[in-house]
């Protein structure tokens, strides 16, 4: 859909108001560069550095809390599993601190769960840095502007959207059907019943309306190429671009450097 | 077009297959077969050290490029009544993907969604609905992310299964299940032992746990329980989206062409037109 160009909401905002807040892209180059850094030097050293970094940026940003609510939700499970598996269950072990029956709890099994439990949690909290701090809408926009297809941003927009309605709907939907008499018993299959109850009424209800949002959608001429208006502020400045340039090839150049040698060997180890 | 009184048309078709298309799809696919080469052959035989960076590194990489050829390539290609269904398909893929997860059962049912959309909209369809999920879904568990690939496979091969016919045939569908959870599971054991140390929660975690105290490789362990808990994971997961594919309304599910072309569900002769309302037999 083309349209003409307003002097501002269609470009990144580069005036005044824009320094000192971070364009999204800018934190979507700083997460990844971050996890370019973890995966490219395998130091806990390293990763202490990237986590602390990242849960100061997190402070600044006010969403601390949060952030440590999400990724303990993802990390502590993962911890207590790498120790249940690799703590004492590593036939590679040698140096063994205790027996139990079958298991072995060996220093180099703990050493290697705590290794990928601490280098995980720092790429967890990365990632989760920047998904809680990121303005989606806004995202969505920076990325189309730049050639991303249209339809990538209105499914990430769309999905995050609808995942926020949905438990509140299966509410709903339990309520009703427990209003016409449903009663969870006990056992697998009173729960499957139940589930299924409740699974299939938010399945047809969340298809139909795909259908009528999909009509909407063509209505509105989503299927049209051509450049987008956008009325959403993108904060932007030249320090920002200069900044996400400089990374972005940085950690092209650091990937390149760990991986063509690593391709280079396995050719070079089959000739 | 050729209709004198009409000016113009409120809707167009979705860009079709280019060359250009093909060719970036061919590459995705292709770059998700050189990593997993690449996974395969690299495989440490003694895992001791820790974390290594150019295996994880690879497998991101590697991966990461093949999302962005299909992404590229298959995305504007969707019809407007696909893309309208794929946040859908990733909103179940979570909801009940994180019910079951809590569950020590070794099945995910994390991609009811995206088999569902193979069933309705093709393997390209799946294949993209797969990848999205695994990038919306890494908002809230990032450590999703480097399974991308295996969601792209099992979403394309449920639109084959579709395609095939074998949706109609329901005695054969658990079968497509089986066949789509091996080379799921096959994709994604190496990426779990690269990124994670063969670390994974829940039941599978047990299973890989029981097959180290047996003193098997951690490669090894890990594969037999990814298989283990896929094979098991998708015969459910396929049966399941048939079921709530044949549980939608006709007139939900006559509107994807690819329905439509391939007589993908068993019933009625699906025709183009005037099919609304008419109730397709409950699962």
């Amino acid at each position: 859909m083309t349209l003409p160009q307003p002097p501002g909401p269609d470009r990144p905002d580069d005036g005044p108001a824009a320094h000192g807040r971070l364009n999204p892209l800018t934190g979507l180059v700083l997460a990844g560069a971050a996890v370019v850094v973890c995966l490219a030097w395998a130091s806990w050293a390293v990763w202490l550095a990237v986590l602390g970094a990242a849960l100061a940026a997190a402070s600044r940003g006010r969403i601390l809390s949060r952030v440590a609510a999400a990724a303990s939700v993802v990390v502590v499970p993962f911890a207590l599993w790498a120790l249940a598996i690799h703590g004492l269950f590593f036939p590679e072990g040698r140096t063994v601190l205790a027996e139990l029956g079958p298991a072995r709890v060996t220093t180099e099994g703990l050493v290697y769960a705590a290794l990928f439990v601490l280098r995980t949690a720092t790429l967890v909290v990365v990632m989760l840095a920047f998904s809680l701090w990121v303005d989606v809408a806004t995202l969505r926009v920076a990325l189309v502007r730049r050639g991303v297809p249209a339809q990538l941003g209105y499914v990430l927009a769309s999905a995050l959207g609808l995942a926020a309605h949905v438990s509140a709907r299966l509410v709903r939907i339990r309520e009703a059907q427990e209003a016409r008499g449903l009663v969870v018993r006990r056992g697998i299959v009173g729960r499957v019943v139940a589930a299924r109850l409740q699974v299939v009424p938010l399945v047809l209800q969340l298809v139909d309306e795909a259908g009528e949002r999909a009509t909407a959608l063509e209505a509105r001429g989503s299927s049209l190429r051509g450049r987008r208006t956008f009325y959403v502020e993108e904060p932007d400045s030249r320090l920002q671009r200069s900044a996400r340039w400089f990374l972005a090839v940085a950690s092209l150049a650091v990937v390149a450097s760990v991986v063509v040698p690593a391709i280079l060997g396995i050719f070079g180890s089959a000739g | 077009m050729s209709h004198p009184l009409t000016s113009h048309p409120l809707t167009v078709d979705a860009p079709g297959r280019s060359p250009l298309r093909i060719t970036l799809t061919v590459l995705g696919a292709l770059a998700v077969v050189a990593t997993y080469a690449f996974l395969i052959v690299s495989q440490p035989a003694d895992v001791v050290n820790g974390p290594t960076a150019a295996s994880a590194l690879v497998a991101l990489t590697g991966y990461g490029l093949a999302m962005v050829f299909l992404f590229v390539g298959i995305l504007p290609t969707l019809p407007t009544t696909t893309l309208a269904l794929i946040p859908v398909a990733l909103v179940l893929n979570i909801v009940l993907g994180q019910f079951v997860g809590t569950t020590l059962v070794p099945i995910y049912l994390d991609s009811i969604g995206t088999v569902l959309v193979g069933f309705l909209a093709g393997p390209a369809a799946g294949a993209a609905t797969g990848l999205l999920s695994t990038l919306v879904w890494s908002f809230f568990n990032p450590t999703v992310l480097p399974f991308a690939a295996g969601a792209a496979a099992i979403g394309a091969l449920a639109g084959l299964t579709a395609r095939l016919g074998l949706v109609r045939r329901f005695y054969v569908l658990p079968l497509a299940g089986i066949v789509t959870g091996l080379i799921a599971a096959l994709i994604a054991a190496p990426v779990a032992v690269a990124v994670f140390g063969g670390t994974a929660t829940g039941a599978t975690g047990a299973v890989i746990a029981v097959f180290r105290a047996a003193g098997d490789s951690l490669a090894d362990s890990v594969t037999k329980g990814a298989i283990i808990s896929d094979l098991s994971d998708k015969l459910v997961t396929f049966v399941v989206a048939a079921a709530l594919a044949y549980a939608l309304p006709r007139r939900s599910t006559q509107r994807f062409p690819f329905v439509r072309k391939h007589r993908v569900l068993a019933g009625a002769k699906s025709t183009a037109r005037g099919t609304d309302g008419e109730a397709a037999p409950a699962a």
